[in-house]
C-alpha cells in the first residue's frame, strides 16, 4: 500500500458506514533501530492547516483556543483502521468520537431548533 | 420503456434547468451590441458544456464518486482548499446574480423595487431546499423552467435572416468596440461553462444512484439537454439582435427585458418574461446553493444528501443556510444585478482552469473510470475551449474594467 495515495485524504467512515470526515493526516512512529511504523490517522482542522504551514496551524489553533474550543486533532489507532478501495473504515462509532463534535453541536444548538428540521 | 422515459425526463429537465440569468443577460447584451455576430460564443460554450456534463455524469456513474470527492482524494487538501476558495467565491457572486434575477422578475411583475424582494426570495430558496427533496429541485423546478421555451417560439416568430444566423455560428473578428466584444464573448463562455452546472450534475447522478448502466443514457441526456439549452440562449440573442440592435438600443438594465417578447407576444410577452426570468433564476439559485453545500460536504467528507432530513446532516444544512445569507447580501445592499451578472460570468470564465484541469486528469485516470476514460477528442475540445476562455478573460476583464477600447 502507498500511504499517500491509498489512505491520505480518503473518505473515512465508521463501522456503521456513517461518514466521519477524511483522513487529514497520518502519524508515523520512528524508533531507533527499527522501521518506521504507522501509528495513527488524524482528523481535525489543525492537522489540515498544518499541511499548509506549521506556524499558521499554531497561530490558528491559538486563536480558536481563546474561545474555549478544543483544537487537538482526533487520532484513531492504525490497528482500528481498514483501508478499502474507495474509503477508509474505522472500527469506532462516529457519534461517540470528537470527529462529529461540530455536527452534533450544530444539530443540537442550531439546526434542531429550526422548525421542520 | 423505462429508459426512454428517463432519457426524455432527463433532457427535459436539462433544457428547463439550462437557462439562468447569466445566459439571458450575456445573450441579450451580445445581441443588442453586436447583432448576430456572437452566436459562435454560445455554440462554443454549448459544445464545451456538453462534453463536461457528459464527463461529469460518466465519472459519477462509473466511479460512484462526485468530482470534489475525487479531487480532494487525488490532488490532496492543499489543492482542494485553493479550488474550494475560488469556486466558493465565484459561486457566491453567481448566486447573488441569480437571486437578483428573481428579484428583478418580481419587480417587473409588481412594481415594487427589487431590493425589497431579496429577503423573501432568500426565504423561499431556503424553504424549498429545507423541505424539498433532490427530485423536487431537479425535476420540479426544471419542468417549470420549460416556460423559457417562449424565447425559442419568439425567435422563430420574429423570422430572423436565418442564413446570417447560421453564418454567425462561426467565429468572426469584431468590426467595432473590440475590447467590449471579447469581454461579452468571455461572459457568454462563462455563463455557458459554469462549473456549478457539471459539479451539480455529478452530485445528482449519485443522488439518483446511477451506475455503469447509465453511461449511454447520460450521453444522450447531456448532449440533448445542453444542445437544446444552448438553443434557448441563441434564441435570446436573436430576439435582442432583431429588436434592440436595429434601434441602437443597448441592453443596460433588466427592465429592458420585456421588450424582447412584447413585440412578438403582445401583452402576454410581458408576463412570459416575468415567469421565464423568475423561474429560471430561482431554479439556478437553488442549484448553486446546493452545489456549495455539496462541494463543502464532499470535500471534507461530511454526510450529505438533499434527500435526508436537515437534522441528519447538520453541517451540510448549515452550509446552504450560510450560502443563502451571503448570496442575498449584495442584493440587499443594492448592488446592480446586471453588473453583478456580467462580471460574475467573466470571472467564471477566468477561473475555469482551476476546476476543469484536475477534472480532466480524473477523467483519464484508470483507477476511477476504468475503460470509460476520455478519448483524445474529449480532452482536446475541452482543453482548447477552456484555454481560449481563460486567455480572453485574462486579457479582456482588466481592459473592460479600466475602460480600454
Amino acid at each position: 500500500m502507498e500511504l499517500m495515495r491509498d489512505c491520505l485524504d480518503k473518505q473515512l467512515d465508521d463501522r456503521n458506514k456513517r461518514r466521519m470526515g477524511r483522513v487529514d493526516g497520518i502519524i508515523l512512529e520512528i524508533e531507533s533501530g527499527s522501521q518506521p511504523r504507522v501509528a495513527y490517522i488524524e482528523l481535525g482542522v489543525k492537522t489540515l492547516v498544518n499541511r499548509f504551514s506549521t506556524r499558521l496551524a499554531e497561530w490558528f489553533a491559538g486563536r480558536i483556543q481563546r474561545h474555549g474550543i478544543e483544537t487537538a486533532p482526533y487520532r484513531i489507532a492504525w490497528s482500528n483502521v481498514k483501508v478499502g478501495l474507495n474509503n477508509v473504515v474505522a472500527d469506532v462509532e462516529a457519534e461517540k468520537t470528537p470527529a462529529l463534535e461540530w455536527e452534533l453541536w450544530l444539530r443540537k444548538k442550531v439546526i434542531g431548533r429550526i422548525p421542520g428540521a | 420503456m423505462k429508459k426512454i422515459l428517463e432519457i426524455a425526463l432527463g433532457i427535459v429537465t436539462s433544457v428547463g434547468g439550462f437557462l439562468e440569468i447569466g445566459s439571458i443577460a450575456t445573450a441579450a447584451q451580445a445581441g443588442s451590441d453586436f447583432s448576430f455576430q456572437l452566436i459562435w460564443a454560445i455554440v462554443l460554450g454549448g459544445i464545451c458544456i456538453i462534453f463536461l456534463v457528459e464527463q461529469a455524469g460518466r465519472f459519477a456513474a462509473v466511479s460512484g464518486r462526485t468530482i470534489p470527492d475525487a479531487i480532494r482524494e487525488r490532488f490532496g487538501f492543499n489543492y482542494f482548499a485553493f479550488l474550494y476558495l475560488v469556486l466558493a467565491l465565484v459561486s457566491l457572486i453567481v448566486l447573488a446574480a441569480e437571486i437578483g434575477g428573481v428579484c428583478i422578475a418580481l419587480e417587473l411583475g409588481t412594481g415594487v423595487g427589487f431590493q425589497w424582494w431579496a429577503i423573501p426570495v432568500a426565504i423561499v430558496i431556503w424553504l424549498v431546499i429545507w423541505k424539498g427533496t433532490f427530485g423536487v429541485i431537479e425535476k420540479g423546478v426544471s419542468l417549470l423552467g420549460l416556460v423559457t421555451l417562449c424565447f425559442v417560439v419568439g425567435a422563430i416568430l420574429i423570422n430572423p435572416p436565418w442564413s446570417q444566423v447560421a453564418r454567425s455560428a462561426l467565429p468572426s473578428l469584431p468590426q467595432h468596440d473590440s475590447v467590449h466584444y471579447w469581454f461579452v464573448a468571455v461572459s457568454i463562455l462563462g455563463a455557458s461553462i459554469s462549473p456549478y452546472l457539471f459539479f451539480f450534475y455529478s452530485s445528482g447522478a449519485i443522488e439518483d444512484e446511477w451506475n455503469e448502466g447509465y453511461v449511454g443514457i447520460n450521453r444522450i441526456i447531456a448532449t440533448g439537454g445542453m444542445s437544446f439549452g444552448s438553443g434557448i440562449s441563441i434564441a435570446v440573442l436573436i430576439l435582442a439582435a432583431m429588436i434592440f440592435a436595429p434601434q441602437g438600443v443597448k441592453f443596460e438594465h433588466y427592465s429592458q427585458l420585456p421588450a424582447l417578447l412584447v413585440p412578438v407576444f403582445g401583452y402576454w410577452g410581458y408576463w412570459l418574461i416575468v415567469a421565464s426570468v423568475g423561474i429560471a433564476c430561482l431554479g439556478a439559485a437553488m442549484e448553486i446553493t446546493l452545489e456549495l453545500a455539496y462541494l463543502t460536504a464532499q470535500g471534507f467528507g461530511w454526510n450529505w444528501s438533499e434527500n435526508q432530513r436537515p437534522l441528519d446532516e447538520a453541517r451540510f444544512s448549515a452550509v446552504y443556510i450560510i450560502a443563502i445569507i451571503l448570496g442575498v447580501l449584495p442584493i440587499v445592499v443594492g448592488l446592480d444585478p446586471l453588473t453583478l451578472t456580467i462580471f460574475g460570468m467573466a470571472l467564471t470564465a477566468a477561473t475555469l482552469p482551476v476546476s476543469i484541469v484536475p477534472f480532466l486528469f480524473l477523467m483519464n485516470d484508470y483507477s476511477y473510470v476504468r475503460i470509460y476514460r476520455n478519448g483524445w477528442i474529449s480532452n482536446a475540445v475541452v482543453l482548447v475551449i477552456i484555454g481560449l476562455a481563460f486567455v480572453l478573460a485574462v486579457v479582456s476583464i482588466p481592459l473592460q474594467i479600466f475602460g480600454g477600447s
